[in-house]
């Protein structure tokens, strides 16, 4: 197995019947994205995209419609094919497996969410569930066996015999999420999986995607158009703007640190409380301030602002901030915390 | 007051909304300020606004072709020339020619009778003569209603010249009320869409011109002269490139007729093949077994009041004597809707799959449900001969455009995003086809068949043209020897097996989209 699951290189995407020509003149000529539309009637899909994604994490891929992060799933299991570059699953070039070779990643080793389910409605749930393994042949009482056990990972035991029309959406997209753990992949492909739900049950299959997730060590690459969705569930957010990414980054980085206006834009109203922490906002203690600081209470430099709030309101006084040793580092004033929640102004 | 809308308003509304009146004068160019006004107040009013555009009534079509307005100036065009018609018969044709001609050649019969009576006399033949002279008096009486006749229409020239200026002048008014009506409309369009001719254009108004004076000298002159070339009312058709091009196809046809004899006789005889089998099913099987399996389908697939309709149709066509025939019928159905479905639903396949595929052939599909039934049997004969796959081959011509017409819209109406989910959990093409896009589209599919079944048995009277037996033989003896009362009950015998596959058919379709 190789150390990377998903790895991709230079991969550009240009749409078009010109778009070989589109491409060559991107790469001498350093057009934009305008140029090449009036030039060669071509589209820009994604533009130079390079990311790794490590085992076991979820990397979620954050943009707004039209950034090309559906198109940028795609690839992964060339369901589009990239113009230039290389896309690398599990050690292997996608772009160079022969067509069964290709469908045997597809159905073994990659599993696939979609934003509007794609539930077969001919198809029990257990059918929809059990279509990959039928797709590889595996008799049937193997294939119910496995719909079985994938249903009751999802919760939904007793559904199995109901129709896609029969259950919520809710419901209807847990059966998406089982139908892509049926064949036990090792890389999970879920493409907008909970926009079109409604806030509480996305939030609900965000949790219990999220401890599915942990459970089973799947590494998941998740697109998204919800900051709070990918802070939520992202171990790292790849931000994409225009077909390219702006930033990679974990949670805190985007929140704390945002590469550019965009991302700074996308990041105002995200709630920090639970992203940044002490030693982030704290001021360095002077020498002298030993006694000053007495009375405070002391809170261990890796709290998150939460807890800061928390203990900043049981007393009067500035919280004083301790490294690992239990020794004190620093100090947080109310102001101080109070900025410190609203981004650092 | 920006929206006040009594006297002058027109005026103040124009003030208060420049922009309209700026547009409009952008619009029209030529007159620019007649149409600003004319317009605001069309568009302050909200029913009718009576407008005069006087160059619009004096210039009629040319000023409708000036300003672009091409569907009026045909309007226009066609009334005023209906009009200028009757204005001109009544002022220049001869409308008592042909009762006058009647009357001259009357007169120099009677002058020749009475010339005749006369000699008679002299030669003292008092009976002869008195006969002659009874002659000459009925010719008298005829000669003087042709000269009242002929009167009569020139009189009637007079009503045509007042009818027809009446009717000019009442069209002029027309134009004029109409025109900025409809202009404004054409305003309207120009506004959302500025590739809407607008302005004045001298380009538009010659070819009016042009386009009205050919027209108008044409009509009238065909309409006026009492003898004009002859060219003018019978098209200079030239028969011998009909005879011409009638003897190439002749020859096209007789040729492959032979080059490919082997060919089509292997066609026919496939069919034959298929057709006996489905004979010794059904005409050949006792009659008790047919109905009472035709019955048990009935209930299983429709439910017991299909099943006493079915009873009761068998009992007609069986007690009525057309059980043979009506399962010849049935037999021929069957083997055409079977090969329509077999041929049709691979074809829907590859057209739901190749746009630039199913772009050639729907002008075609189109041709064969519109062609006329007969124009197509004449090919069929000349390939096939006569009888029942030959006819079955015609009923197929029919057939077949709806099976394959649905067939591709049920696969194009296969959501894109389940397709994709089949392909990227590894299916290859034919596993997407037959797991997830057939099934989806198998309810527009049975519709299909169910269309395509009587689509060929609309077809089977026709199909007995060509020797093809069954109920349709009979149609056609009834309306040979106008036996209506046969024709009736044969009649009723075809429909009855129409209604029963046609209910049949429904019930499975219910029962596959039933439990999903």
């Amino acid at each position: 197995m190789s150390d990377i699951p998903i790895k991709l290189e230079g991969v550009w995407k240009i749409f078009g019947t010109r778009a070989e020509e589109a491409m060559a003149a991107v790469r001498s000529e350093g057009l934009s994205k305008n140029e090449v539309l009036a030039r060669f009637g071509a589209v820009i899909g994604i533009a130079d995209v390079s990311f790794d994604v490590h085992w076991g994490e979820i990397f979620c891929i954050m943009g707004l419609s039209g950034s090309g992060k559906s198109t940028l799933i795609r690839h992964i299991n060339r369901l589009i094919e990239p113009t230039a570059g290389r896309v690398e699953v599990l050690g292997r070039d996608v772009t160079r497996l022969s067509e069964p070779e290709l469908r045997a990643m597809r159905s073994q080793k990659i599993g696939m969410v979609f934003q509007h389910m794609a539930l077969l409605p001919h198809r029990s749930v257990r059918d929809n569930v059990a279509y990959p393994l039928e797709i590889r042949g595996a008799p049937k009482g193997r294939r119910w066996e496995i719909s079985q056990h994938v249903l009751s990972l999802v919760g939904l035991d007793g559904f199995e015999d109901r129709f896609p029309d029969e259950i919520s959406g809710g419901m209807q997209q847990r059966v998406g999420l089982a139908r892509a753990l049926a064949s036990d992949p090792d890389v999970l492909l879920m493409d907008e999986p909970f926009s079109a739900l409604d806030p509480l049950i996305r939030r609900q299959l965000q949790d219990q995607f999220k401890a599915l997730s942990e459970q089973l060590h799947k590494t998941t690459l998740f697109i998204t158009h919800d900051l709070d969705e990918a802070i939520r569930l992202g171990t790292r957010i790849a931000i994409m703007k225009d077909g390219r990414i702006v930033q990679i980054g974990t949670p805190v980085d985007i929140v704390t640190n945002p590469a550019d206006d965009y991302v700074r834009d996308f990041v105002r109203n995200i709630s920090r409380l639970k992203l940044v922490f002490a030693h982030a906002i704290m001021e360095p203690l002077t020498s002298d301030s030993a006694e000053k600081f007495a009375q405070s209470p002391r809170v261990s430099q890796d709290s998150d602002l939460d807890h800061l709030v928390d203990v900043a309101i049981t007393t009067p006084h500035p919280l004083v901030i301790t490294n690992a040793e239990g020794k004190d580092i620093g100090v947080v004033s109310k102001d101080r915390l109070l900025r410190g929640i609203q981004g650092g102004k | 007051m920006i929206y006040r809308t009594r006297e002058n308003s027109s005026q103040s509304v124009a003030d208060a909304v420049p922009h309209i009146a700026d547009s409009v004068r952008a619009f029209a160019v030529a007159r620019g300020d007649y149409y600003a006004r004319v317009m605001i107040r069309i568009q302050s009013h909200a029913g009718f606004v009576a407008t005069f555009n006087w160059g619009a009534a004096v210039f009629g079509p040319v000023w409708a072709a000036a300003r672009g307005l091409w569907g009026l100036f045909s309007c226009f065009a066609v009334l005023e020339l209906m009009a200028l018609v009757q204005l001109s018969r009544g002022l220049f044709s001869d409308l008592g020619a042909v009762p006058r001609a009647r009357a001259d050649r009357l007169g120099e019969n009677y002058e020749r009778m009475l010339a005749r009576v006369q000699a008679a006399r002299d030669q003292g033949d008092e009976t002869g003569a008195d006969a002659l002279a009874r002659n000459a008096e009925r010719l008298q009486a005829a000669l003087e209603k042709a000269l009242d006749q002929a009167q009569e229409a020139a009189a009637a020239g007079v009503e045509l010249v007042i009818f027809g200026l009446f009717a000019f002048v009442l069209i002029k008014g027309i134009e004029g009320i109409s025109a900025n009506i409809a202009y404004e409309k054409h305003y309207s369009r120009w506004r959302a869409d500025k590739r809407v001719r607008a302005g004045f254009q001298w380009t538009g108004a010659a070819v009016g011109a042009v386009f009205v004076a050919a027209v108008y000298s044409i009509a009238l002159y065909g309409f006026t002269v009492a003898e004009p070339v002859a060219f003018i009312h019978t098209f200079p058709a030239d028969k011998t490139h009909y005879q011409m091009l009638a003897a190439a196809i002749d020859r096209v046809f007789d040729q492959t007729a032979t080059d490919f004899g082997v060919f089509f006789d292997g066609i026919a005889r496939g069919i034959r093949f298929l057709l006996d089998g489905l004979e010794v099913v059904f005409v050949q099987t006792p009659w008790p077994v047919v109905m009472v399996v035709i019955t048990i389908f009935a209930w299983r697939l429709a439910g017991p009041r299909v099943a006493i309709f079915t009873v009761a149709a068998l009992a007609y066509i069986a007690l009525l004597g057309f059980w043979e025939k009506a399962m010849e019928t049935v037999s021929l159905l069957g083997a055409a809707s079977f090969l329509c479905v077999a041929i049709g639903i691979p074809l829907g396949i590859w057209f739901a799959r190749s746009e630039r595929v199913y772009a050639v052939a729907r002008p075609v599909l189109d041709l064969m449900q519109t062609l006329p039934s007969f124009v197509y049997l004449i090919p069929i004969i000349a390939f096939f001969g006569t009888g029942k796959p030959p006819g079955i081959l015609a009923s197929m011509v029919f057939g077949l455009p709806p099976i394959i017409r649905l067939t591709t819209l049920g696969l194009r109406e296969v959501p894109k995003d389940v397709t994709e989910a089949s392909r990227a959990f590894g299916a290859t093409r034919w596993q997407t086809l037959t797991g997830v896009e057939m099934p989806l589209a198998l309810p527009s599919i049975m519709t299909g068949i169910n269309q395509t079944i009587l689509m060929c048995l609309s077809l089977v009277v026709i199909a007995a043209l060509i020797d093809a037996k069954g109920l349709g033989y009979d149609i056609l003896a009834a309306l040979q020897y106008a036996a209506k009362g046969q024709g009736i009950l044969a009649g009723f015998a075809i429909l009855f097996c129409a209604v029963v596959i046609d209910r049949l058919v429904q019930g499975g379709i219910k029962q596959k989209k039933g439990p999903r």
